[in-house]
């Protein structure tokens, strides 16, 4: 177990090989699956199923995090206290007069964002729709997949103002670059050296940035939903996708952050979520990160 | 690669459409405010295509004296989601009535009836009497109030044909694609239009009825059944206005005969009837016609078979109003007065018509890009009075999947988005339909046990307040 510990996040010393490299064996299971990547009834299914979360939780973190008051003139009323004791209508006003102010907001927001991890371009398709989203930048390993995406992005012309693809790993990129939103959605949990990759990801976003992620924990519900059930029972998951070795409990992401200093004063945990996947229906939100699948929105200060 | 996106790009910034909706009646009408209203999905660049022209919409601006034939029962849910949208405001209101129960009752027996009333679930009404281009021109003059040039309405233009340009079929010529209007290499339907142009669309309504072409084109099967019977539908006057606001629903086992309240003396009729009825509810003087009506709604239906032979053979004969007041005269005044609608005394002239009836019901309202909503999904027997309403919370729940998928930035032609649609949407039409369809069939006999059974039927729910409180919210939408 100690091992495991230092090859996600504790270990920090320097490797020759790429940070965001995977195994030659990952690799190759992800080129195999870029025919059938876009297949909505193929075997990424679930993927993007998944997605449709992944889109909520990015969209209510950014919203509900906006500033509604920068200066004191501004009157959009924000209780100290919960909504739910006031009376409904009053309730609703209030809701209606922060909505509409975070819409203002969000149309005068113009963010740049890197997608980690892109593979196929689930994300990087959908978070480019986004109004209050500017430009796209996914990165991959995989040839094949990148292929994929490149291929699938023609079938929407509005795409091809707003999103590219790139072959690189993250720490190839210009330090110069920096973005608003980052996303590593099912990446740490396939690369050789996590914390690694993470630490590439904080160091890139603007002040008030947001890094997005999504992992899984190590522990034997997850093994059983994922591993067992996913792949070889339901076969909802492609044999292979996962290997429990690499699997992150949020809680060493947590501590990780907090374990230098500089790194706890710049960045904060905002928010938490676990997630579940629920045959026939799709995947929900649930209330504890520790168990299974989990999101995790960081925000650099 | 990227010249090549460009390319495309640029070509299409200028003539593509994120919807195309293919027909303008109300659903296809009220799908476009609803989507040019919503603050998420006002932006996408919408055409509208109707094969008349909506000049004689526009024109209701300064309606007729009379009713139109066509008129609708229209649910509090349905005016609420109109008033959401923004359309109810347009609509004339002198010309709505809004009637507060029904009483149905069987022609086999009259003592078995159920009187729904609106107060047992305090509601002020139960629905409200509409003509079908009294909502349209409301929708149609709340669209043209918005002065959004990312509207296309084109009228008067039929479509030709619509290709699917990934899985083209050998009748058609991809050549004949314009290519400086579509992409051939592009997975979204193109529409080919009477006027020449084709457009090409993300996603494609059909909101084009019963023989749906766009249903044809994305290969979703409809299930139903003719019922072999015609609807007749005619505006009437009744004796004077009748206060009581009800609607009246008579169970013949040749199909119900309904007369809903217009404003004033007027009222409108639905005689669901066989064919060789329907030829002669049509061809029979308009002066003998509402005593005719009256007559149905009252007599046993020998006395009726009687009089059908006797205008059968001459649909003049004027003899047979004294013969029509001798056999009512044989019914107590009072109980006349009290338990039957008012005598009819008037048909107006050019307003008798005729459909047929049918229930169909779409396997499925979507298939990759595109989406069917009203009676192009659905079909239903109009005893109910459901068959608009339906159409409106379709448009309901597509919008709200459409919402919910733009939010997501999710291409809006994806079934993932629109799967939400069809799980909201199909289970409830489902019932609906299958209830009005069985309805229909108990009604439609004389066969003495079943006769028997719907009588204790009726007469039980009639007593039990519970079930019609649940039938009578079904028929308001609540």
């Amino acid at each position: 177990m100690n091992r495991i510990l230092r090859r996600s996040l504790h270990s920090s010393r320097a490797v020759s090989q790429k940070l965001t490299s995977t195994s030659q064996s990952e690799m190759n299971h992800f080129n195999s699956l870029a025919s059938s990547w876009w297949d909505i009834n193929g075997p990424q299914r679930i993927l993007h199923k998944m997605n449709l979360l992944r889109m909520d939780f990015i969209q209510d973190t950014v919203r509900n995090n906006l500033k509604l008051n920068t200066t004191k003139d501004e009157e959009i009323y924000v209780p100290g206290y919960s909504l739910d004791i006031l009376p409904v209508g009053i309730k609703e006003r209030i809701v209606q007069d922060q909505e509409f102010k975070k819409d203002q907001l969000l149309s005068e927001t113009k963010f740049n964002v890197l997608d980690v991890g892109c593979g196929g371009g689930i994300l990087s398709e959908t978070i480019s729709r986004l109004p209050f989203v500017n430009k796209v930048t996914g990165i991959d390993l995989s040839v094949d997949v990148l292929e994929a995406a490149k291929l699938h992005m023609e079938k929407d012309p509005i795409l091809a103002e707003k999103l590219q693809y790139k072959l690189s790993a993250i720490e190839d990129l210009p330090k110069t670059d920096k973005f608003d939103i980052i996303t590593m959605f099912e990446v740490l949990e396939h690369v050789d050296y996590p914390s690694k990759v993470l630490l590439e990801g904080l160091k890139r976003l603007e002040n008030g940035g947001w890094l997005f992620l999504s992992t899984i924990n190590r522990d034997l519900i997850s093994w059983f939903t994922t591993i067992f059930m996913g792949e070889h029972i339901l076969k909802i998951v492609p044999i292979g996708t996962h290997t429990l070795e690499k699997y992150i409990n949020q809680i060493e992401i947590k501590n990780w952050l907090e374990k230098e200093p500089e790194r706890k004063s710049n960045y904060k945990v905002v928010d938490t979520k676990g997630c579940i996947y629920i045959p026939a229906y799709g995947w929900k939100f649930t209330n504890c990160p520790d168990i299974g699948n989990y999101f995790m929105a960081i925000r650099k200060m | 690669m990227f010249r090549i996106i460009k390319r495309f790009s640029s070509q299409l910034t200028k003539t593509y459409q994120d919807v195309v909706i293919i027909g303008g009646g109300p659903a296809g009408l009220t799908l476009l405010t609803a989507l040019k209203t919503s603050p998420i999905t006002k932006n996408l660049k919408c055409t509208l295509i109707e094969g008349t022209n909506l000049d004689k919409v526009r024109q209701f601006n300064d309606p007729p004296e009379y009713y139109t034939n066509r008129v609708v029962s229209v649910t509090p849910k349905s005016i609420e989601f109109m008033k959401h949208i923004g359309s109810w405001d347009y609509i004339h209101e002198d010309r709505i009535k809004q009637y507060d129960g029904i009483i149905a009752y069987d022609s086999q027996d009259s003592e078995s009836r159920i009187e729904f009333d609106v107060s047992n679930i305090g509601k002020d009404m139960l629905a409200s009497m509409c003509e079908v281009i009294n909502i349209q021109y409301s929708l149609l003059t709340k669209i043209e109030s918005l002065e959004d040039d990312t509207i296309n309405i084109k009228d008067n233009i039929k479509v030709i044909d619509i290709i699917n340009p990934v899985e083209p079929d050998m009748n058609h010529d991809l050549n004949e694609i314009d290519k400086n209007t579509a992409i051939p290499e592009l997975d979204w339907p193109i529409v080919k239009l009477s006027n020449g142009e084709s457009i090409q669309t993300r996603l494609l309504i059909g909101a084009d009825g019963y023989n749906s072409p766009v249903r044809k084109f994305a290969h979703i099967e409809s299930r139903g059944w003719q019922y072999n019977k015609f609807g007749v539908v005619a505006t009437v006057k009744l004796q004077f206005e009748d206060f009581r606001s009800v609607g009246w629903q008579r169970f013949l086992t040749t199909g119900p005969l309904a007369i809903l309240p217009l404003t004033e003396d007027n009222a409108t009729i639905v005689w669901s009837c066989t064919p060789e009825l329907s030829d002669l509810f049509l061809k029979i003087n308009e002066k003998i016609f509402p005593h005719l009506i009256t007559a149905a709604m009252v007599l046993d239906e020998v006395d009726l078979n009687y009089i059908y032979e006797v205008l059968k053979e001459n649909p003049d004969d004027f003899s047979i109003l004294k013969d029509i007041e001798w056999r009512l005269s044989k019914f107590d005044p009072l109980t006349l007065e009290q338990n039957y609608p008012l005598p009819v005394v008037e048909v107006i002239s050019n307003s008798r018509a005729r459909f047929p009836l049918k229930m169909s019901h779409a396997d499925t309202y979507i298939s990759s890009r595109v989406a069917l909503i009203g009676d192009a999904a659905h079909t239903i027997h109009p005893l109910a009075g459901q068959g608009l309403n339906m159409g409106q919370s379709d448009v309901s729940a597509l919008v709200e999947a459409l919402e919910k998928g733009m939010q997501r930035g999710m291409d809006i032609g994806s079934p993932l988005v629109l799967e939400n649609y069809v799980s909201n949407a199909w289970p409830s039409n489902h019932m609906l339909l299958g209830v009005c369809d069985k309805l229909h069939k108990i009604f439609s006999t004389d066969f003495y046990p079943i006769v028997f059974a719907r009588g204790i039927g009726m007469k039980s729910i009639n007593m039990i307040d519970t079930v019609k409180d649940f039938m009578m919210k079904q028929i308001s939408g609540k």
